[in-house]
């Protein structure tokens, strides 16, 4: 069963080798046809000339990333549900079980968003406005 | 399934509850306390699961999961640590003004991770149940969201982690691609040899990448770099759960994998294991004289500890699966104790990680300074201690099969590593140097973390002197599946 | 259980005494007096009953012997036998402790209780060691010993205490290290050829083995009682923890701990490897020769008397180291009285120099001078003791080096003629000694107290002691005496060999009629 290492590692080399060219081509290729030139503001991070005004860290509101998140997160069990249902037969009770617990884990999950405000959208959703309050005076507590 | 299936696995079935429970717990009140006691609770009930899940080992669970003493003795001396670790998490987090409850639950999944470890046979498992750890480690070691070093600890574990995973899912692809299984236990069987390609050059890859991937996840050298600043940036229970869970899992894996094979001495392999081992004995404990905060010393001796351990793999005698299980649990019980030390004299303002911070402990705080010095005691191993018993029975396996050259070295660099334990120790002995520094804020004891500590502090002084019963108990479950 | 009961009395001692110098520091001591009374007085008993001065004595190898299992998995056992070496080993600890409790009742003043608690862990650790019968319980002790000393130098110690605590530490841990390396590959080797795995001493007595394997776990155990006892090359750990010890980490150092390097080699290194033992006579006996001169010179060249105190002891443990290697009957015994002598006097000196720091606060002998006139019971004492030390006839050590000599003479007459040098010179520094503290002109301002009674007593039984030791040594002689037949006996024994090497094994003849240079060194065991 031995084969020569040359039939195992020749199509790796032959990527190896298409992915070198295709990087250096794409280089060599805008590095010759690309346009040359040193304007004052080539160095700016707007060429067009807009001076940057303000610091780059800006805040973004994480309801952003949260959106992100919930699709992951509760998209993502559509695929399980669905493998599930088409083989609900075969899978049997046991699987019925699992799925149950599956679905019952997911909803605890949501159960827990909801409650810390991760499902209030106003800028200062009333959940989340309780919460500070109730933060505070924790803190308060705590002092 | 069959309901044995289910008896085996119960104790993740438990801590899969624990978590859910803790999950639901905090929807309904936001209560620290509350959420401790159902997390420990639930540990406690996932220990005392494992002698009910003995009764149906050995069982292949599906072909991913084995749950044999090995298994059941590990996650034991997973869950126990992590109980600690949780203890100590409780003091800890009392005293800082955030939201506590939500660690409780990264803790359990992380523990779950780590448990499943153990039992993977295979490597689909093996990387779930290590990323499930893995992830749950980002968010505990940036728990606390306004220290920046927390927040760049967890940021490098972040990208280094990743790293080795992608190493481990690299060499675990091109291991597939040779033998065309993933399953542990045949892909250096010769029949699977016959059904793929039989390929030295990809298998070697594949197998040093999976090398890699978990030399990182242990920390030995030369893939160690990360450990110091990952210890002191993350809170100190954090940091005991690292150094305990997340590693003895990951070594337990290592075990595992030596048990099924026997790597000839001759081999590449063998080679490049030893040189790791005593390159990181020598290493760790070279680099940790150096060190002035009492974190990145315990990180780099960790590095030469799991040196040691290696030893009694790279021995592969009939003693090695015991010395391996004795040493960590040795180990397991003086780090925790150590960085449960730590956590107790860290104040709300911060955590004492310098060495000054614990001068004069001893006419403070007799009781931290007792623990701390039997921990460090027990890490170099003198009489009394587990550390003894551990390193006695390590000299033990590394001797029984000749394997001179790593004993020897063991036995140098733990002499280089006396100096700096003794140093922590010393310290402690000294006058507290009151005029120039500001007095230390108060810290109030946590009762629990208190009494975790004495209990650390008994099974320190237990283990060095009555250890037949855990040698019994390893004999029994870890070392007697094992084909050593 | 009366064996236990020694080994474990202590402990609880130890503890009691740390709790009661929470309330008052002198309950502490008193306490610790208590336990050490106690111990003692069992001792005496148990010497009465068994030596045969109130009865036949006892048949066998051990007067008494216990044991309990430990690790049955790895065959260790609590293992405990007591001898008449063993008897007088643990009799000398008991009675330092006491010395040193009594002689730190006024200099340690913090922490009493601690310092208490120390002290009786160290002693019972002690006790172990002369008693444990099992390699790996021996370890166990030999290592316990450790961190107590280590807290004694390093808390209570004087100002380079922490130096002075990490090199006494990393010396002999580092001995010890090598030690559990040779305990375990001579359990293995023993496991290996018999099938029978233990870490009994009686069982690992007569182990057979290559020469050549025998010989590198000889050199671990050498390694780790050369350290403690110390031989020269190794001994710069001592007048470093010697000095800067506390009085009664110092009396316990050299009265004590010297003594298990000592004990270490004629209980465990000479019977368990009788070959290779005496295949490195010749080396050790000449690093004894050179320990006892070194020694003596350099304790000439201090300007500390604590440090001159201390070398004065490599000089001295020479001797034993001496005795011990030429192995018959008189340089044992003449050995076993130096420990015991040795004990006494340098003991007493430290806790002399002790007292003089307490009073004039230097250890410098330059600084001292003419304190006869103002201390004349001190003085008195302290030239006792220097005679002691110097061996005058009629005090123990001279009896002890007398012996030693005479065992040397049969084996070596150069070795003999040398170490006998080590008396002159001995008679030089103590004498010196003497004269710059004592003799002169008295420098200071008067204000320096003499002895007070309860120094005056403990200074009386010191001296006590070595005189009848000096002068009638028959009862200590025929105590050890069948212990260290014994010793002889197992080191004569003929010595096992594997087939394999069966060729060129070699049979020892009792030790007195063979002369050590004609047998080739390292050739043995080869086939």
């Amino acid at each position: 069963m031995q084969t020569p290492v040359t039939e195992i590692v020749w199509p790796l080399g032959v990527y190896a080798v298409a992915v070198l060219i295709m990087v250096t081509a794409t280089l060599a290729i805008s590095h010759v046809l690309g346009e040359r030139h040193s304007g004052r503001a080539t160095g700016e991070p707007y060429e067009s000339g807009i001076v940057p005004t303000g610091p780059s860290g800006i805040r973004f509101s994480v309801r952003f990333y949260l959106v992100a998140m919930f699709f992951v997160l509760f998209d993502l069990e559509a695929v399980f549900i669905y493998a599930w249902a088409v083989s609900l037969r075969e899978a049997g009770w046991a699987g019925y079980a699992e799925m149950v617990f599956f679905i019952g884990v997911l909803l605890a999950a949501l159960a827990y968003l909801w409650r810390i405000g991760a499902l209030d959208w106003g800028s200062i959703g009333r959940k989340s406005l309780d919460r500070r309050k109730e933060e505070s005076r924790r803190d308060a507590d705590d002092r | 399934m069959m309901p044995a299936d289910f008896t085996a696995l119960l104790p993740y079935l438990i801590l899969t509850g624990a978590a859910v429970a803790v999950l639901l717990a905090i929807t309904i009140v936001r209560n620290h306390r509350l959420t401790a006691g159902l997390t420990m609770a639930g540990l406690v009930l996932a220990f005392a699961a494992l002698p009910i899940a003995l009764s149906a080992a050995p069982r292949a669970v599906t072909p991913l999961v084995e749950v044999d003493g090995f298994t059941i003795f590990f996650d034991g001396l997973l869950i126990a640590a992590a109980f600690a670790a949780a203890g100590f998490s409780y003091g800890y987090l009392q005293r800082r003004r955030i939201r506590r409850e939500e660690f409780y639950l990264l803790l359990l999944t992380a523990t779950l991770g780590a448990c499943i470890l153990p039992a993977s046979v295979h490597f689909a498992s093996l990387f779930l149940s290590l990323e499930l750890l893995t992830v749950s480690l980002y968010g505990m070691i940036a728990y606390l969201r306004t220290e920046l070093f927390g927040i760049e600890a967890a940021i490098k574990y972040l990208i280094l982690a990743s790293i080795s995973s992608a190493f481990l899912l690299f060499g675990a692809a091109l291991i597939y691609t040779d033998r065309g299984t993933l399953s542990l236990s045949r892909i250096l069987l010769p029949e699977s040899a016959a059904a793929g390609a039989l390929h030295p050059v990809l298998m070697v890859a594949g197998l040093g990448m999976v090398l890699v991937g978990i030399g990182f996840k242990l920390a030995v050298v030369p893939f160690h770099m990360w450990i110091p600043d990952i210890y002191q940036g993350a809170p100190a229970p954090v940091s005991a759960f690292l150094a305990t869970v997340s590693k003895g899992a990951v070594f337990a894996v290592l075990i595992r994998v030596f048990s099924l094979y026997t790597i000839s001495s001759e081999s590449g392999m063998y080679a490049v294991l030893v040189v790791i081992a005593a390159v990181s004995m020598f290493a760790g404990n070279w680099l940790a004289l150096l060190q002035t905060n009492i974190k990145r010393l315990l990180a780099y001796s960790s590095i030469a500890h799991f040196g040691y351990l290696l030893v009694a793999l790279l021995a592969a005698g009939p003693n090695s699966v015991t010395a391996a299980a004795l040493y960590l649990a040795a180990y397991f019980v003086a780090i925790l104790a150590a960085f449960g030390v730590i956590a107790a004299v860290s104040g709300s303002g911060g955590e004492a990680q310098e060495l000054e911070d614990y001068r004069g402990l001893f006419w403070r705080r007799s009781w931290a300074a007792f623990v701390l010095t039997s921990a460090m005691l027990s890490l170099i191993g003198i009489p009394l201690t587990a550390g003894f018993i551990g390193k006695a029975y390590l000299l033990l396996a590394g001797l029984g099969s000749a394997v001179w050259l790593l004993a020897v070295v063991l036995i140098v660099t733990s002499a280089i590593g006396l100096y700096y334990y003794l140093r922590v120790i010393l310290t402690m002995a000294q006058q507290p140097a009151a005029e120039n520094r500001p007095a230390q804020p108060a810290v109030l004891d946590s009762r629990l973390g208190n009494i975790v500590l004495g209990a650390l502090a008994l099974g320190i002084l237990w283990l060095g002197v009555f250890p037949a019963p855990v040698i019994e108990i390893i004999q029994r479950t870890a070392s007697s599946v094992l084909p050593f | 259980m009366i064996l236990f009961f020694l080994v474990l009395w202590l402990v609880p001692g130890a503890f009691l005494a740390w709790l009661a110098g929470r309330v008052r520091p002198d309950l502490s001591r008193w306490i610790s007096l208590f336990f050490l009374a106690v111990q003692t007085i069992v001792l005496v008993v148990l010497w009465v009953e068994n030596s045969g001065v109130a009865g036949p004595a006892p048949q066998g190898r051990w007067w008494l012997e216990a044991s309990q299992p430990w690790i049955p998995q790895l065959g260790a056992a609590f293992h405990f036998g007591l001898d008449g070496l063993s008897l007088v080993l643990c009799l000398l600890t008991s009675l330092l402790g006491i010395f040193s409790v009594a002689a730190s009742w006024k200099g340690i003043q913090e922490r009493v209780g601690f310092f208490h608690f120390n002290v009786l862990w160290v002693l019972a650790a002690l006790t172990g060691i002369f008693l444990a019968l099992d390699l790996l319980l021996f370890y166990f002790f030999w290592e316990l010993i450790l961190i107590p000393l280590y807290l004694l130098i390093g808390i209570w110690g004087h100002e380079n205490r922490s130096y002075a605590a990490l090199k006494f530490f990393i010396f002999t841990q580092a001995g010890g290290l090598f030690l559990l390396l040779a305990t375990v590959g001579l359990y293995l080797v023993h496991g290996n050829g018999t099938g029978v795995y233990t870490f009994d001493y009686m069982q690992l007595l007569g182990t057979a083995m290559p020469l050549q394997t025998a010989f590198w776990l000889m050199l671990g155990f050498a390694l780790a009682f050369a350290v403690k006892l110390p031989v020269v090359p190794i001994h710069t750990w001592l007048p470093d923890a010697h000095a800067e010890a506390p009085t009664a980490g110092s009396v316990i150092l050299a009265g004590l701990v010297l003594k298990a390097g000592a004990y270490g080699f004629l209980r465990f290194l000479i019977p368990l490897f009788p070959g290779p033992a005496h295949t490195i006579a010749p080396v050790a006996m000449a690093l004894g020769v050179v320990g006892i001169l070194y020694g003596a010179l350099l304790a000439f060249a201090q300007t500390d008397l604590k440090r001159m105190i201390a070398y004065t002891s490599v000089s001295h443990m020479g001797f034993v180291l001496l005795g011990a290697f030429a192995g018959n009957a008189f340089a044992l015994q003449g050995a076993v009285i130096i420990i015991l002598s040795h004990g006494l006097s340098t003991g007493a000196l430290f806790i002399m120099a002790g007292g003089l720091q307490d009073r004039l606060h230097t250890r410098n002998l330059s600084k001292m001078g003419g304190l006869w006139s103002v201390m004349p019971k001190m003085g008195g004492f302290g030239l006792f003791f220097a005679l002691a030390s110097l061996g005058l006839p009629g005090l123990g050590n001279f009896v002890g080096e007398l012996l030693v000599l005479l065992g040397t003479y049969q084996v070596s007459v150069v070795a003999a003629v040398f170490a006998t040098l080590g008396f002159i010179a001995a008679m030089v520094y103590s004498l010196w000694m003497v004269q710059r503290v004592f003799t002169g002109n008295y420098a200071g301002d008067g204000k320096v107290t003499d002895l007070d009674s309860r120094e005056f007593v403990l200074f009386a039984v010191q001296a006590l002691a070595l005189i009848i030791l000096g002068l009638y040594p028959q009862p200590v002689l025929d105590t050890v005496r069948p212990a260290l037949a014994n010793i002889q006996s197992d080191a004569s024994v003929s010595f096992r060999q594997p087939a394999s090497a069966q060729s060129s094994a070699i049979v020892l003849a009792p030790r007195d009629s063979i002369d050590t240079a004609s047998i080739p060194f390292g050739t043995e065991g080869r086939p």
